[in-house]
Order: C-alpha cells, then sequence, then structure tokens
C-alpha cells in the first residue's frame, strides 16, 4: 500500500500548491513589527519547517529500520537509506537557514550559548555516522541488517539531543527555551500562522518528493543489476 | 536466561584478559600516558572546568580503546561454540556487565591520577563516583554494541566514527553532574540530570538487548 502512495501524483500537486502559497504569499503576509527580529520573521516559514520535515522523515526511516529488522525484505532497507538521506539534507537546510537568521537576530553565524544550534548539529553527525557505517560494508545483506540496528539508536539519541537536551538547559537563545517567551506568546498572529501551517505540510512533502524519487530509482537500479 | 551462565562467561573474559596481561597493561600506560601528556601540557595548573573536560575525554578514548577489542578477541570458532551453548542475552549481558566493570575500575585509576598531578578538590565525593559508575555503564552500553557492528567491517575508526556523536547527550549531562559535583551546593538540577543518565543508561541497556540477537545471528 505504501509502494503506491510513491507512484501516485496527488500529494505531489498539494505539496506543489503549498509551496507556491508560502513562498509567494510568504513575502507578502503583513507581518507584526518587532524589534531585532523585524522582516526576517518571515524565515519563520522556511527554517521551522525544514526541522519538522527532517524529523518526519527520520521517524519514516526509524518505521522501516523496524520493518526490515521483522522481515528482512531488502526494499525496506531502500526506504529507510533513502528517507535518512533526505532527512539530512533538510536538516542540512535547516541549519543553514537558522544560521542566516541567527547572523541578523543574534549577530553570529553560529553561537556556542545555543544548546539547540549545537545539539542539533550533533544529530546532524550521528546520522553521517549512519551514512559512513553503510559505506563500510561489502556485503548488501549484513549492510542492510547493521545499519538497520545503528538507525534506531541514531533515531533515539536524535531524539533525546533535539527534544530532552534543550529542556534541562538553563539558558537558551531560542523562542519557548530558557526563559524565553515561546511562540504562544510570540505575536504568532494569526497572519503568520495562514502561512505557517501550510508551509509545514509543503516542506514535509517536498522532502517525501525527494525521497521518493531516490527510492524509485534505487528500485530500478536493482532491477537493472537483476537483484529483484 | 540464567544468571549462572553470565557469570560463567564474565569469569571466561576475566580470566582471558588475565591470560594475555599485554593488553591490560599497555590500557593501563595508555591512560597513564594520556594524563601526563595533560599535565605537561598544562603545566601542572588546570581550572576545574577544563579538568573535568580533559578527564572525561581521556576516559571517552580508552573507552573506545578498551571496548573496541570486545569482539574481535573472540575467536571465530570459539563465537560459533558460544552460539551453542548460551543464549545471545546471555551473552551481550555478560560483556556489558563486564566492559561496565573495566570502565569503571579504569576510572577510578584516571581519577586518582589526575587528583595526584592536579590536586583538585571535589566536595560530593558520592555524587562524584555515582556520576563514575553511570557514566561507565553508558559508555560500556553504546560501545559494546557498536563493537559489534564495527567488528564486521574491518574499519578501525568506525567505533570512534559511530561512538562519539552519540556519545554526546551522556557526556553533556556526565559533565553537568561532575560540575555539581564539585562545589556541594543544594541544586535542584542534581536529581533531573541523575535521572536523565538512568534513563539513557536504561534505554541502551534495553536496546542492545534487543538488538543484540540480530547481529549474532550472522
Amino acid at each position: 500500500m505504501f509502494e503506491k502512495i510513491l507512484y501516485q501524483n496527488w500529494w505531489r500537486w498539494t505539496t506543489i500548491i503549498l509551496l507556491l502559497f508560502t513562498c509567494i504569499y510568504g513575502f507578502w503576509v503583513k507581518i507584526p513589527q518587532l524589534p531585532i527580529l523585524e522582516e526576517s520573521i518571515r524565515n519563520l516559514f522556511f527554517h521551522v519547517p525544514m526541522w519538522f520535515s527532517m524529523m518526519f522523515l527520520m521517524l519514516l526511516s526509524l518505521i522501516f529500520s523496524l520493518v526490515y529488522l521483522a522481515n528482512f525484505q531488502p526494499k525496506y532497507d531502500v526506504y529507510a537509506a533513502n528517507f535518512a538521506k533526505v532527512g539530512f539534507f533538510m536538516g542540512t537546510l535547516g541549519i543553514l537557514t537558522g544560521m542566516v537568521w541567527a547572523k541578523v537576530t543574534w549577530g553570529a553565524w553560529w553561537v556556542f550559548a545555543e544548546v539547540k544550534l549545537n545539539a542539533a548539529a550533533a544529530a546532524l553527525l550521528v546520522y553521517s555516522a549512519y551514512f559512513i557505517l553503510r559505506s563500510s560494508f561489502n556485503d548488501p545483506e549484513s549492510k542492510a541488517k547493521f545499519s538497520a540496528v545503528y538507525s534506531i539508536f541514531a533515531f533515539v539519541m536524535f531524539m533525546v539531543l533535539i527534544n530532552v537536551i534543550p529542556r534541562l538547559a538553563t539558558s537558551s537563545l531560542h523562542p519557548g527555551n530558557g526563559g524565553n517567551p515561546g511562540f504562544n506568546s510570540y505575536d504568532l498572529d494569526n497572519h503568520l500562522r495562514l502561512v505557517f501551517y501550510p508551509a509545514v505540510f509543503g516542506w514535509i512533502g517536498l522532502g517525501f518528493w525527494l525521497s521518493s524519487q531516490l527510492i524509485r530509482m534505487d528500485f530500478v537500479k536493482r532491477k537493472i543489476d537483476d537483484i529483484d | 536466561m540464567r544468571i549462572d551462565n553470565i557469570i560463567h562467561l564474565i569469569r571466561k573474559e576475566a580470566v582471558l584478559e588475565l591470560r594475555n596481561k599485554a593488553i591490560l597493561a599497555s590500557m593501563l600506560i595508555y591512560v597513564i600516558g594520556a594524563s601526563f601528556i595533560v599535565y605537561y601540557a598544562f603545566q601542572g595548573q588546570i581550572e576545574f572546568q577544563v579538568w573535568s573536560a580533559i578527564f572525561w575525554i581521556i576516559i571517552l578514548f580508552s573507552a573506545t580503546n578498551i571496548i573496541g577489542k570486545t569482539f574481535d578477541k573472540e575467536v571465530r570458532l570459539q563465537y560459533y561454540y558460544l552460539r551453542t551453548i548460551v543464549s545471545p542475552i546471555e551473552l551481550i549481558l555478560s560483556k556489558l556487565l563486564y566492559n561496565a566493570i573495566l570502565i569503571f575500575a579504569f576510572e577510578v585509576i584516571i581519577f586518582l591520577e589526575m587528583l595526584l598531578f592536579f590536586g583538585v578538590e571535589i566536595d560530593n565525593l558520592p555524587l562524584f563516583f555515582l556520576t563514575l559508575f553511570l557514566g561507565g555503564i553508558g559508555f560500556s552500553n553504546l560501545f559494546t554494541l557498536f563493537s559489534t557492528i564495527t567488528s564486521r567491517t574491518g574499519n578501525v575508526v568506525l567505533l570512534s566514527v559511530l561512538g562519539f556523536p552519540i556519545i554526546l547527550p551522556l557526556l553533556l549531562l556526565i559533565l553537568r553532574l561532575t560540575g555539581i559535583a564539585e562545589v556541594d551546593v543544594l541544586s535542584t538540577d542534581t536529581d533531573v540530570n541523575i535521572g536523565a543518565v538512568i534513563v539513557l543508561d536504561l534505554i541502551t541497556t534495553v536496546l542492545s538487548l534487543i538488538l543484540f540477537p540480530y547481529l549474532w545471528n550472522e
């Protein structure tokens, strides 16, 4: 059933519409006038949804790793690897957009005092180790098995890094952490919400789209090589 | 699962370790050398924050070296033999326990040296040793399972590559606890941080127990 979705187009059209809406109306919408943030608040429609997209893709990768360990079908390994690949890409975009935002609002590209930033960078390192692990096996079966086991650890630590460590920290520059006001008190008014929620689904859709293309390409490659 | 099997396996590990003393001795010289280099590099003067960071980094590096050989040592034939007499859970539990004990012993040795060289004062020693203990368990859990993965690849650096980013959350919590242990003030964070380390230890133990049987059926 899941495989069918990869070949369907309705969610691709939805993604296009949502992202067009985000990119056009996001620069047009009336924003609350806040000191320091000013126009950079529009980054909310790019930076935050990219992390959501990464979390969604990594969750899919975890689920398919578990499914692989349950029945050892090679196609689930293909799913897990490619969702992680695109999730990593989305995380990199999240870091880059965050760096631009940090330069404008906090005055530096990289800030040590910021837990979330460094935890996110560590999370990306965890997943880059996953790709290195995959590339160091020759035998596809043990590669799939061992990397599935590692990816379960990777996801647990990813969650700890993104969701637990920032909450234990005493200070943070991000809204909603360490005494800073959260989004709700941050004049996330209805205008911003109107763009933010479509943006979240749009970027998740784009991540899913990219991974579906990679997965389909891998399937074609496997057919050419006569593995399946 | 039988407890006496686990005890036998741990005893087997210890006997093998003692029979080939070269590895233990080299690890000992390794940690002494590492702390001595730090002592010279800092000219014997160091602040506590730097001390604790270096202390844990030395432990981290020695742990990768100590545990990295866990599954290399297992000769192939012996491995096949073990499979016929013990269950995977028993084997991994014995490895985890043995490595945790070994790391804790090395932690104490490194601590004594760093204490001798730099003469730091730690007010809350029970908390400090609890941190050492829990940290040792966490290190042992993560590196033991990863060493089963990396021993198959023949890539020596891979254990550090896999382990270091994943150990980071644990290391952050442990460093915070070490800082709390130095100045014995009533800190509300203490319980939360200890709890977080215990939860991480439990998660990694459970994951190792669940996942090891998959790696073992090779």
